[in-house]
C-alpha cells in the first residue's frame, strides 16, 4: 500500500492570516481578506502565526474558521473542540497559559465548577445591584472629562470605567494597586506590540506582567483570608472545589483572567463606539432622540462593531470534518469572530453601523457554548451608563483616528484623541 | 400552554433568560438557574420564546 493522502494537509491558503503584516492592517482591510475566505474557503489551513513566542511545531499550522455559522457550531461543541489545550492562536508557554487562563482554558467538568465560583457575581440580579454604582462612577468620570477638556479618550474615559467596575467587584481597593493590575493586565495581551514591549522580548513582557498580577492577587488573597469582605476575592479564598480549597496558583489565575477580561474588552468597546458615533452622526442623533428605548438594541451593534476579542483557539479532540475539510485530532482550530460578525449570510449590510439592527445575533461575546462571556450583562450596564453620561453632558464630543494595538488577539485601541466641542 | 425544559448540564447560569423573561427564570445567588414556572401561557409566550432562543449555551427548550 502506498502512503495514501488520508492525512495529507491541504496547501496553505493564499490568503494568509498568519503574518504580522496581516494583523498590522486596519480592521476594514482585514475584512477584505475575511470576505474572500468566507465566500470561497470558509475553513482554510494556515501556517503557524508569525511572531510566536515559541518555535512553531514542524508542519504545524491552524485551521481558520471564518463563517458565523461554523464559529457558532465549533463553540457549541466543546467535546470535539476543547479549550484545555490552549486558547491563543500562537503557541504560548504552557506555564504562562495555566497561570493566567483559569477556567477560560479549561474543559468540563472542571470548567463548570471553577466558572461557577465567580459566575454568581455576574447574574442579572447582582449586576442590577451594582448598576447604580456604575452610573455614579460614569457620572464622576464625565465630570472629570468635562474639567479636563480635550484629551486622550482611552486614558480619561474608556480605561477608567471598566477598571473601576471589575476591581470594585474583585475587591482591589486602592487606586494605585488598581493601576498596577490594569497595566499588568494590558501587558498580558500586548506581547506583539513593539511600543508596549519597549525593547523586551514577548515572553519577557508576559512574565513581568504576570508576576505583577500574581503579587497583587496573593496580597489580596491574604488580606481576605484574614478579614473576609463581600467581594469576589473573599468568595475565592473561601471556595471549595471537590472538597478542596483553591491553591494560590488557582486564585492568582482567577485574578488574572478577571483583570484581563474585565478591563480590555469593555474598554475597547467604549473606545470603538465613541469613534463610530463620531463617524456616523445620523446614528448618534437617532440614539440620542430616544436613548432609553434604543440603547438596548444599540449596544449589540456597539459590540458587533468592536469585536474586542478577535480570535480564540480550540483544539480538536478527535478526527472530524468541517466544511469538507478533514480535521485531525490535535489540530488547532481558530475562530475569527470579527469575520463572523461581518458575515453577509447573517447580517444585512454588515459594513453599516446600524443602531436599530434587529435581530443582531453577533458573536462579540462568543459563539455560544460553555465559554460564552460571563460578563456580558456587566459590560452592557457599563456601556449604557457611560454613553448616557457622555451624550448628555458632552453631546458633541468627537473622537479622532484611533491607534490600534498590534497583535492577533485583542482588537484594542491604545489611544484616541477626543474633542469635547462644549462651545 | 407551552412547557419549558432546562438542560442543567448545559446551563452555565448566565441569566440572559432572566433578563428577557424574569417571571420564568431566576439565577439564584449560588449561580444556579431556577425555573419559576414550567408552563408559559399565550401572553408570555413571546418573551419565553425569546429567552429560549437567546440562550447561548442552548440549555433551554420549549415544547409547544
Amino acid at each position: 500500500m502506498s502512503l495514501t493522502t488520508e492525512h495529507a494537509r491541504p496547501s496553505y491558503d493564499p490568503v494568509s492570516l498568519s503574518p504580522l503584516s496581516f494583523w498590522a492592517k486596519s480592521p476594514a482591510e482585514r475584512e477584505e481578506d475575511y470576505a474572500v475566505l468566507r465566500r470561497e474557503r470558509p475553513v482554510s489551513w494556515h501556517p503557524p502565526a508569525e511572531g510566536s513566542m515559541m518555535p512553531p511545531q514542524e508542519g504545524g499550522g491552524f485551521w481558520a474558521v471564518t463563517r458565523h455559522a461554523d464559529i457558532a457550531a465549533v463553540s457549541k461543541d466543546p467535546e470535539t473542540f476543547c479549550s484545555g489545550e490552549g486558547i491563543q492562536m500562537e503557541d504560548v508557554p504552557l506555564d504562562i497559559l495555566e497561570a493566567v487562563s483559569s477556567f477560560l482554558a479549561t474543559d468540563a467538568p472542571r470548567h463548570t465548577k471553577l466558572r461557577k465560583l465567580v459566575s454568581s457575581a455576574f447574574t442579572p440580579k447582582r449586576v442590577k445591584k451594582i448598576e447604580d454604582q456604575i452610573k455614579d462612577q460614569a457620572r464622576r468620570l464625565v465630570d472629570h472629562l468635562v474639567e479636563t477638556g480635550d484629551c486622550d479618550f482611552v486614558e480619561h474615559v474608556s480605561r477608567r470605567l471598566p477598571q473601576w467596575t471589575i476591581f470594585e467587584m474583585v475587591g482591589v481597593e486602592d487606586q494605585e494597586t488598581r493601576e498596577i493590575a490594569t497595566h499588568a493586565a494590558d501587558g498580558m495581551v500586548s506581547w506583539a506590540d513593539e511600543d508596549v514591549r519597549a525593547g523586551r522580548e514577548p515572553a519577557e513582557l508576559l512574565t513581568e506582567s504576570l508576576m505583577q498580577l500574581i503579587n497583587v492577587a496573593l496580597d489580596l488573597a491574604e488580606a481576605r483570608r484574614a478579614e473576609p469582605r463581600d467581594d469576589l476575592m473573599t468568595n475565592l479564598v473561601q471556595a471549595e472545589v471537590d472538597g478542596e480549597s483553591l491553591t494560590d496558583e488557582e486564585i492568582a489565575a482567577f485574578f488574572c483572567l478577571l483583570s484581563i477580561a474585565g478591563n480590555d474588552t469593555t474598554r475597547n468597546t467604549i473606545s470603538s463606539t465613541m469613534r463610530q458615533l463620531t463617524l456616523n452622526p445620523d446614528q448618534r442623533a437617532y440614539l440620542v432622540e430616544d436613548y432609553d428605548a434604543r440603547i438596548g438594541t444599540a449596544i449589540d451593534e456597539f459590540v458587533r462593531w468592536a469585536t474586542p476579542v478577535m480570535t480564540f483557539r480550540r483544539t480538536a479532540t478527535r478526527d472530524t470534518e468541517l466544511q469538507g475539510q478533514r480535521i485531525r485530532e490535535g489540530d488547532w482550530v481558530v475562530l475569527f469572530y470579527a469575520s463572523g460578525n461581518a458575515d453577509t449570510e447573517v447580517f444585512d449590510e454588515p459594513g453599516r453601523f446600524d443602531l436599530s439592527r434587529t435581530p443582531n445575533p453577533h458573536i462579540g461575546f462568543g459563539g455560544g457554548g460553555p465559554h460564552y462571556c460571563m460578563g456580558n450583562q456587566l459590560a452592557k450596564a457599563q456601556l449604557r451608563a457611560i454613553f448616557h453620561e457622555l451624550l448628555t453632558r458632552a453631546p458633541d464630543i468627537e473622537a479622532d483616528e484611533p491607534v490600534y494595538l498590534a497583535g492577533n488577539f485583542m482588537q484594542a485601541i491604545k489611544s484616541m484623541p477626543c474633542r469635547l466641542n462644549l462651545g | 400552554m407551552a412547557c419549558i425544559k432546562v438542560d442543567y448540564d448545559k446551563c452555565t447560569g448566565l441569566g440572559i433568560c432572566e433578563s428577557l423573561a424574569p417571571e420564568f427564570f431566576e439565577v439564584s445567588d449560588d449561580g444556579n438557574l431556577t425555573l419559576l414556572e414550567e408552563e408559559a401561557g399565550p401572553d408570555a409566550l413571546d418573551d419565553v420564546r425569546e429567552a429560549v432562543a437567546g440562550c447561548p449555551t442552548e440549555a433551554l427548550s420549549l415544547k409547544e
